[in-house]
């Protein structure tokens, strides 16, 4: 496996500032008859080159603190900063420079482009980050071959097993070199030995330096991260 | 994102489902084509009208007898016999006239050999080529020594020739009209137009060879004056009203004759065929209209069939733009390639339609650019809807849309 450098660290050690730094944070669904309250003031910092889990059970607000962390949603209420960014200060354009340059996303569901060769699904996001075609397939190809599916290149979503889906959506989060890769579930649509591989891959790029925040509701699986956060009824308790 | 990128992501989702493109563009290819045929045909028929006009001379006005009044019946235009040859000679010394040529006209019988035809007999002086814009395809065009003398020479149009069997190397040989020899000196370029009254078909001879035989008196059936400058029309017009006012002792109201004006028939014609045109046009863009709507049809159910790639995309890092470039330059890609292929299909309808009508088909590359820009058009008002609702879409909601 060819190694995958460092991503550029946001001033490491004791006195710099987390990579995550979460401060009162709420976030109140209005769904038109009833406001539904998922986070109800969450603090919580991550450090460059963490592993955290973020343990609860289903309906506890994981996702939707994922969201917020992830820069697809805004806090009802409360502070988010990400690289030092308070996204308060982030128009929606900022937002999605801050999802393109600065995290990389692992869904549940894979959420791979459909009809869409593995290859290009890894380009995609740079493509949207407006590298030329063939330095993208070039730099799409790596993080493929990395994760083994070197022979795999031009098969579809549809023609690859879920293990390997989740694999091509690993590679695809990690094209752009985020300083943040957010797993929700990664394992949850997969069977044991698919998930346990897939934890596995996330492990070594913690070991490389990267920092990820995986978002779970299985204890077996929380129990790789170097840190695991509970949540239960939109609050974090230890 | 660049622009190409732009493209060639749209026409790799056109092909995921090429059947639905290919509906969705027939709209456009429908509506272009009709555009582009209907107007081709409508300038055709005005540009054939047009060129027709321009064939019977250069600044041309034809003199006609006018109406009569006896009492208070007044008579159809041309029944008067008020121009005579001598009119003719006066027109022709007024200050920008260039030639005149008096007619007469009878019907005759013609023979040559084995050939022979039915056909007018035009009595006319050696001007007549000159005022009417006549070639000579064979042969020369009878003298003015020819009319002094009154010789019995013919010149034929070209049909007249052919009906009498005698297209080739009719110059020096001997036909009869009405039973008195004449001998063929020159045939008449075609000017290509048939019909009743096809100005291929009839035997010029000498104006006085004609009274001699045909006719008698000195009375024109209508006199063809050339002005020398298309800009001295109207002055010359004016001028030989004034001269025949004064010959015959009328005035402006009581005129026994009338005087025709090339330049104002053509610009007549040719608003009536432009109106043709854009009437034809704008019917044809209805059709152009409902392709459009086509259009916006697929790309809002495109847009909701594609939400979770929509939030997929946004989630790796487009910008709404980027979402809305994307819709757009897919509507603008069917509009654009069906106006393509519309122009095409629009030109072998007319094509097809001049070949089996036997009418004349105009392409003019502004009708042409009007289709693309109209394409582009329809590309852009109809997808500009979906692509927005497509470039607002929350990427939460659009993550968790089943
Ligand atoms: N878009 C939404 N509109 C309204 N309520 C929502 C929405 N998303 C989540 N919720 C509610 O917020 C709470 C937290 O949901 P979520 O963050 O998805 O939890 P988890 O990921 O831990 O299962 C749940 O009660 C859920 O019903
Ligand atoms: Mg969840």
């Amino acid at each position: 496996m060819t190694a995958i450098p460092r991503p550029a660290t946001v001033g490491e050690g004791t006195a710099s500032p987390p990579l995550i730094e979460i401060r009162g944070v709420t976030r109140v669904y209005d769904t038109g008859r009833v406001e539904v309250p998922a986070l109800r003031g969450v603090d919580l910092d991550v450090r460059q080159g963490e592993f955290v889990a973020i343990v609860g059970h289903s309906g506890s607000g994981k996702t939707t603190l994922m969201n917020i962390i992830g820069c697809l949603d805004r806090p009802t209420d409360g502070t988010y900063r990400i690289a030092g960014q308070d996204i308060a200060d982030c128009d929606d354009d900022g937002l999605a420079r801050l999802r393109s340059r600065t995290i990389g996303f692992v869904f549940q569901n894979c959420n791979l482009l459909p009809r869409t060769s593995a290859l290009e699904n890894v380009a995609t996001p740079l493509l949207h980050q407006g590298v030329a075609r063939k330095q993208r397939l070039e730099r799409a190809r790596a993080p493929l071959e990395r994760l083994g599916l070197g022979d795999r290149l031009d098969h579809e979503p549809s023609e690859l097993s879920g293990g390997q889906q989740q694999r091509v959506a690993i590679a695809r989060a990690l094209v752009t070199e985020p300083s943040l890769i957010l797993a929700d579930e990664p394992t949850g649509n997969l069977d044991t030995a698919s998930g346990e591989e897939v934890i596995a891959i996330l492990h070594e790029l913690n070991a490389e330096g990267r920092t990820i925040v995986l978002i779970t509701h299985e204890a077996d699986v929380a129990a790789h991260a170097g840190r695991q956060v509970h949540v239960r009824d939109g609050r974090i308790v230890e | 994102m660049s622009a190409l990128e732009m493209i060639r992501l749209a026409m790799s989702r056109l092909r995921t489902s090429r059947l639905r493109t290919f509906l969705t563009m027939l709209g456009v290819i429908i509506g272009v084509a009709s555009v582009v045929a209907l107007v081709g045909v409508g300038q055709g028929a005005t540009s054939g009208i047009t060129a027709r006009l321009q064939g019977l001379g250069t600044n041309l006005l034809t003199v006609s007898p006018g109406s009569t009044t006896s009492g208070f019946t007044r008579s159809a235009a041309g029944s008067a016999t008020t121009l005579t040859q001598e009119d003719a000679a006066a027109i022709a010394k007024v200050q920008g006239v260039a030639a005149v040529e008096p007619e007469v006209s009878t019907q005759a019988f013609l023979v040559a050999g084995d050939g022979n035809t039915t056909t007018t007999i035009l009595g006319t002086t050696s001007a007549y080529p000159l005022v009417r814009a006549y070639d000579i395809a064979d042969g020369s065009f009878f003298n003015q020594a020819s009319v002094d003398h009154a010789l019995r020479v013919v010149v034929l149009g070209a049909t007249t020739a052919s009906d009498l069997g005698i297209s080739t190397n009719a110059p020096g040989r001997t036909i009869t009209i009405n039973g008195i020899p004449f001998q063929v000196v020159g045939v008449l370029a075609t000017k290509g137009t048939s019909g009743p009254f096809s100005q291929d078909d009839q035997a010029i001879i000498p104006i006085t060879t004609h009274r001699d035989y045909f006719s008698s008196g000195d009375k024109v059936r209508s006199i063809g004056v050339s002005v020398a400058d298309a800009s001295g029309i109207e002055l010359a017009k004016a001028s030989i009203a004034a001269t025949l006012e004064q010959r015959h002792g009328v005035t402006s109201t009581n005129q026994d004759f009338t005087i025709a004006d090339q330049a104002q028939l053509l610009s007549t014609f040719s608003s009536v065929g432009a109106t043709l045109a854009l009437l034809l046009g704008g019917i044809a863009s209805i059709s152009l209209l409902v392709g459009g709507i086509g259009i916006m049809n697929i790309m809002l159910v495109s847009v909701r069939e594609r939400t979770r790639e929509i939030g997929i995309r946004k989630a790796i890092g487009a910008r709404g733009r980027d979402i809305l470039a994307q819709f757009l330059i897919e509507a603008l890609v069917i509009s654009l390639i069906g106006g393509a292929i519309g122009i095409v299909v629009g030109l072998l309808v007319s094509v097809l339609i001049s070949s089996v009508a036997g009418w004349s088909v105009a392409f003019s590359p502004l009708t042409i650019l009007a289709a693309v820009v109209f394409s582009l058009a329809v590309g852009v008002v109809f997808g500009v809807l979906p692509a927005r609702q497509a470039a607002r879409l929350d990427p939460i909601v659009a993550l968790r849309y089943e």
